[in-house]
């Protein structure tokens, strides 16, 4: 009898391969045409793959939680002639002729890597066109598209100090819409008849920073805090603790308790802190400075004040070294003091979260205390994460967090 | 009153003959009968005991030059084709050319072979084996291309004191013609920018060169320029000319009537980019005939070898990138 | 014993004979050395012996006359290297890979040579040297320096098998030139016997075809050798165009020193071929009275002493160093000046 192969299916433009997550019918089973009989997972999704006749599972050549390449013979199904007249499907021995036909150099392929190919007959007429691909799967040529650099190109920007940001205001012209050196050329004789300034090495500093950092997939979320209570007890103690502080201190409990969270994704690792150090920005003439404090989760907020008024001081006259800026795991920064009630900051290249705040703004809040709406000042805060490695839910459980303690400041 | 490029060829034999008591020729049928293309006509009568008929024995001819030529003589061999040196290919590349390095003392031999393909020449009278002899160590592979060039890369390539393997194409022997063998003369080693251009350089040698040259013609009407390198001679190959083309142009296709594995189109692609990846603009194009044999029907013969139209498509893709 | 007719002048011949041992033993002890140093890790690559075939190769070395004649040797020519004039320490310093030996280190073992001096180095593509020899008395010829030279080289019986051995043999035929082509049949191509190599009874059978002269002979024989060869070579030197010399012999080593010939039969190592020349030879020479056993110990101590100095030299003297070496396979450097004449102007 006939038998028609079953075989991993393309689920999906991307996918190459899935795993098996359950088979939902045994050698011996009939089955019929459409009928779900294994369970796969891909990087996407669940699905099942179907079966294209009628006819009884003859051989299952997988296993469960291994994960198999696409068009990959999973099994076969035993199936009447009539039934593949019926149906029109291709049997294994008709693929199989097929397959040695056109591919009797190699032979010595293994069975379980037996893999049919998805186009049919080789056909010369035209000069086939080069497929571009990656593990035998087809990728689009768009890939190359506008982000395409040539050398040449890399090589006139290196010569100019050009990063793929500075030409983002060019139109290519080449293909898939890429910039060429002509496209290049004709953007920067425009602007030669512009008036233009030498940017100071602090601004390059932080546009190199930036521009790194931007190579992320970065998202910003938000959340509001009633300040009164933090601002009341700001008011009562002596020396005052700067508002960032309050930040710092509330940023660094919330993060010593879900450490994962400012974790930083290099490959397949994800780097955890070592020590909750995280840094404050302070603007400065054309640029930003962002000195650490170290160890806060360990020390009170009070004990904080006088490390922190005086790392700020000396950030703002630029007195504070490299050392005492590096190392940070995660950077507070308040955009509040430019009366600023709304921002999505950027973290540090090397740095997977940034939190930010804006101004304080009287609002009438409702409590349902006193089932009416009160006067009260509510601050935004605003958590930039890196995508990859935290997600909005986990980014909204920490952000939350950290407002709750900046609400209850007795305790930091 | 034209020159072609055979004759270009006899007379520079008869030039070296008359100028050099150390040169002779020796190949099949090339005495009185003149050679199978006429190459050496004449010259047996005006030089006696300087030209000789030698039996079919390609590995012996080129094993009796290399004997001769330890004994201080310049000997010219004729390949009947060039698809026959394979006969010789072992007194060729593990004598010849491994004798300079082993012992110190250089061989000058010339092996002139009638090289690529012409309609109807077929798979055994058509081959082009500068690729095979340029992966030798110890070889001079010279491609002329021009009537001025037969003639003066021919008597320069006896007078260097290695091996050379002179590769004559057969097609311009008759249809390729000049006012004069007058020309400007590059030292061997050297390419020539035949044609400038600014949009994309096409790097060829032999026949190629006459192909290249009439791809940008058609292309010049749609207002591209390109730049046409002869690379004269394939080893050594002049990468300075070529990379300083491809710096002007910043594309880059390289186009040989040999077999598409590997050769001469694939070491300039792969010199231009291990030097010149910065000056690149677009990923450099080899365009080289089909990997099968040469086939003999006309047809077949001209989808086989690279032409006009194709060079024109392949530059017309370089282009577009 | 079956001592060949001396039939050449007594005198000349004691002092051929004379000679042509002394070149024999010289290359039965410098070659054992040679196989000791392999042994002992100090040669790299392979040591390849002439035991065996030392009468043929002597007597063709001293026949020849160097500075006039030409003589390509092949893999077991020590002896007749040796006889010709090749300074033993050439051979020392090339399987040692000395910077001063003849190939510096580039090329070992026995492909070496000094082509300028009549001797080309041969490379390991059998029958490759036939035409190559013909070639230079081609350009004698031509040059009018010919003379009564000629031109010899050995191969085996194995190389006669190859395509350029015949080509080669016949244009040398064809051009009438003045060569002694010496087969050396061994019986064994490295391992392969004789029935596995050519179906004639006697390889002499093919002078018939190239239309020149053989010879057969036992080459085991010094005697007969020298009587043989130098016929041969007389007759070249006559104008008589090519001669083939077919020597009978049994290769007494592996075909290097990695093998140990274990597939030749026992039966032949213990036949008429398996008899060792230098051992025959001597008895010739005492029983004839043309070197005394004292003479012939004496020399073995000489020999053994100039081989051990030449070991001791070469082993001092420095390798090629790769930092250093000019790492070009040509003589010409390019690029080359571009001289052209300024450009005439074109009348038309």
């Amino acid at each position: 009898m006939p038998t028609v192969p079953i075989l991993m299916p393309q689920l999906g433009e991307s996918i190459a391969e899935a795993i098996i997550i359950r088979l939902a019918v045994a050698v011996g089973d009939p089955v019929r045409a459409d009928q779900e009989i294994i369970e796969v997972e891909t990087n996407k999704a669940v699905m099942g793959v179907t079966t294209l006749c009628n006819g009884v599972v003859s051989e299952l050549r997988v296993q469960e939680g291994v994960s198999y390449s696409v068009g990959s013979l999973l099994g076969l199904l035993e199936v009447t002639a009539e039934e593949v007249a019926r149906t029109g499907v291709d049997t294994f021995e008709s693929l199989e002729a097929k397959r040695s036909a056109s591919q009797t150099e190699c032979p010595a392929r293994t069975e379980a890597n037996l893999h049919f190919a998805l186009d049919g007959d080789d056909d010369y007429e035209e000069a086939p066109a080069v497929v571009p691909s990656v593990k035998g799967l087809p990728v689009p040529t768009g890939t190359m598209g506008a982000h395409y650099i040539s050398p040449r190109m890399r090589a006139r920007m290196d010569d100019m100090g050009l990063r793929e940001a500075d030409i983002s205001a060019v139109a290519g012209t080449g293909a898939g819409g890429r910039v060429t050196v002509e496209d290049l050329e004709r953007f920067l004789a425009y602007l030669e008849a512009w008036p233009s300034t030498h940017a100071s090495s602090m601004r390059l500093a932080v546009a190199d920073a930036m521009r790194r950092s931007w190579t992320r997939p970065l998202a910003t979320v938000g959340f509001p805090v009633v300040m009164d209570r933090l601002l009341e007890h700001r008011r009562t103690h002596s020396p005052k603790p700067g508002l960032t502080l309050y930040m710092l201190r509330a940023f660094a409990l919330a993060l010593a308790e879900n450490p994962t969270t400012a974790g930083y994704l290099i490959g397949d690792k994800v780097v955890h802190p070592r020590s909750f150090d995280i840094g404050v920005a302070v603007q400065i003439d054309d640029g930003v400075l962002v000195p650490v404090m170290r160890k806060i989760d360990q020390k009170k907020l009070v004990d904080l004040i006088s490390e922190y008024d005086d790392l700020v001081v000396r950030a703002r006259r630029r007195r504070v070294t490299e050392e005492e800026c590096s190392g940070g795991i995660a950077t507070v920064t308040n955009f509040g003091t430019f009366g600023l009630t709304l921002g999505t900051p950027i973290p540090l290249p090397n740095e997977t979260l940034i939190l930010g705040i804006g101004a304080g703004v009287k609002k009438p809040v409702w409590s349902s205390q006193v089932e009416a709406f009160l006067p009260a000042t509510v601050a935004e805060i605003f958590l930039t994460f890196d995508h990859r490695v935290v997600d909005g839910g986990g980014a909204g459980v920490l952000l939350s967090r950290v407002s709750e303690l900046l609400q209850t400041p007795e305790a930091l | 009153m034209s020159v072609t490029y055979i004759d270009a060829i006899r007379e520079a034999q008869e030039t070296l003959l008359r100028d050099d008591p150390r040169v002779f020729l020796y190949g099949q049928d090339i005495a009185t009968f003149g050679g199978a293309f006429k190459a050496t006509k004449g010259l047996s009568e005006m030089f006696p005991n300087r030209v000789f008929d030698c039996p079919i024995s390609e590995d012996a001819m080129i094993g009796m030059a290399v004997g001769a030529a330890i004994e201080g003589m310049r000997p010219i061999i004729e390949m009947q084709f060039a698809d026959f040196s394979s006969i010789a290919f072992n007194q060729i590349v593990n004598q010849a050319a491994t004798h300079y390095y082993r012992t110190g003392m250089p061989i000058p031999i010339t092996v002139r072979l009638p090289s690529g393909g012409t309609p109807g020449s077929g798979p055994f009278h058509s081959q082009s084996m500068e690729g095979i002899y340029s992966q030798y160590p110890g070889l001079i592979v010279l491609t002329p291309a021009s009537v001025s060039d037969a003639y003066h890369m021919l008597i320069d390539a006896v007078k260097l004191d290695d091996p050379v393997i002179f590769c004559e194409h057969k097609f311009l022997y008759r249809w390729l013609k000049a006012k004069s063998i007058n020309g400007d003369h590059l030292p061997i080693g050297q390419a020539r920018i035949i044609r400038s251009g600014k949009h994309a350089t096409v790097v060829a040698y032999s026949a190629m060169v006459h192909e290249a040259v009439r791809a940008a013609e058609r292309l010049q009407q749609d207002g591209w320029e390109i730049e046409v390198v002869d690379l004269r001679s394939v080893k050594p190959l002049d990468i300075d000319t070529v990379l300083a083309s491809v710096a002007r142009t910043g594309r880059l296709l390289a186009v040989g009537e040999a077999f598409p594995w590997g050769g001469v189109t694939a070491e300039v692609i792969s010199r231009v980019t291990e030097e010149g990846f910065h000056l690149l603009d677009a990923p450099p194009q080899r365009l080289n005939a089909r990997d099968t044999p040469v086939p003999y029907h006309p047809k077949l013969w001209a989808a086989h070898r690279p032409t006009p139209e194709s060079i024109c498509q392949a530059l017309r893709k370089l282009l577009a990138f | 014993m079956d001592l060949h007719p001396i039939t050449d002048g007594v005198t000349k011949s004691r002092e051929f004979l004379r000679s042509a041992f002394h070149s024999m033993l010289y290359a039965r002890i410098m070659e054992n050395k040679l196989s000791s140093l392999y042994k002992a890790g100090k040669i790299v690559g392979g040591v390849y012996l002439g035991r065996g075939q030392e009468a043929v190769s002597a007597t063709l070395g001293t026949a020849l006359v160097q500075g006039k004649d030409i003589f390509a040797p092949l893999i077991r020519d020590q002896a007749g290297r040796t006889a010709f004039g090749e300074p033993p320490i050439d051979c020392i310093r090339t399987y040692l890979g000395s910077i001063e030996g003849p190939m510096r280190g580039r090329d070992g073992n026995i492909h070496r040579g000094r082509p300028a001096d009549g001797m080309p180095a041969m490379i390991s593509h059998l029958g490759a040297q036939v035409s190559l020899v013909a070639g230079m008395l081609f350009a004698r010829r031509l040059l009018g320096t010919l003379g009564d030279s000629v031109g010899a080289t050995c191969i085996g019986d194995g190389a006669a098998s190859t395509g350029a051995f015949h080509e080669g043999l016949n244009l040398a035929a064809v051009e009438k030139l003045p060569m002694v082509l010496i087969i050396a049949n061994n019986q064994f191509a490295y391992s392969t016997p004789n029935n596995r190599q050519f179906a004639c009874a006697d390889l002499v059978e093919r002078a018939r075809g190239y239309g020149i002269n053989g010879f057969s002979l036992d080459g085991t024989d010094l005697m007969a050798c020298t009587s043989v060869i130098n016929e041969a070579i007389r007759l070249a030197r006559e104008g008589q165009g090519p001669q083939l010399v077919v020597a009978r012999l049994l290769r007494l080593s592996g075909h290097g020193e990695h093998d140990d010939g274990f597939y030749v039969p026992t039966d032949v190592r213990n036949g008429h071929y398996g008899r060792d020349c230098i051992e025959l030879a001597m008895r010739q020479l005492v029983e004839n009275g043309i070197a005394s056993l004292d003479e012939i110990r004496a020399w073995q101590d000489q020999i053994s002493d100039d081989v051990q100095r030449a070991v001791a030299q070469a082993q001092q003297e420095a390798a090629p160093d790769p930092y250093h070496d000019d790492w070009t396979a040509l003589s010409t450097r390019f690029p080359l000046p571009n001289n052209q004449p300024a450009a005439l102007p074109v009348l038309s």
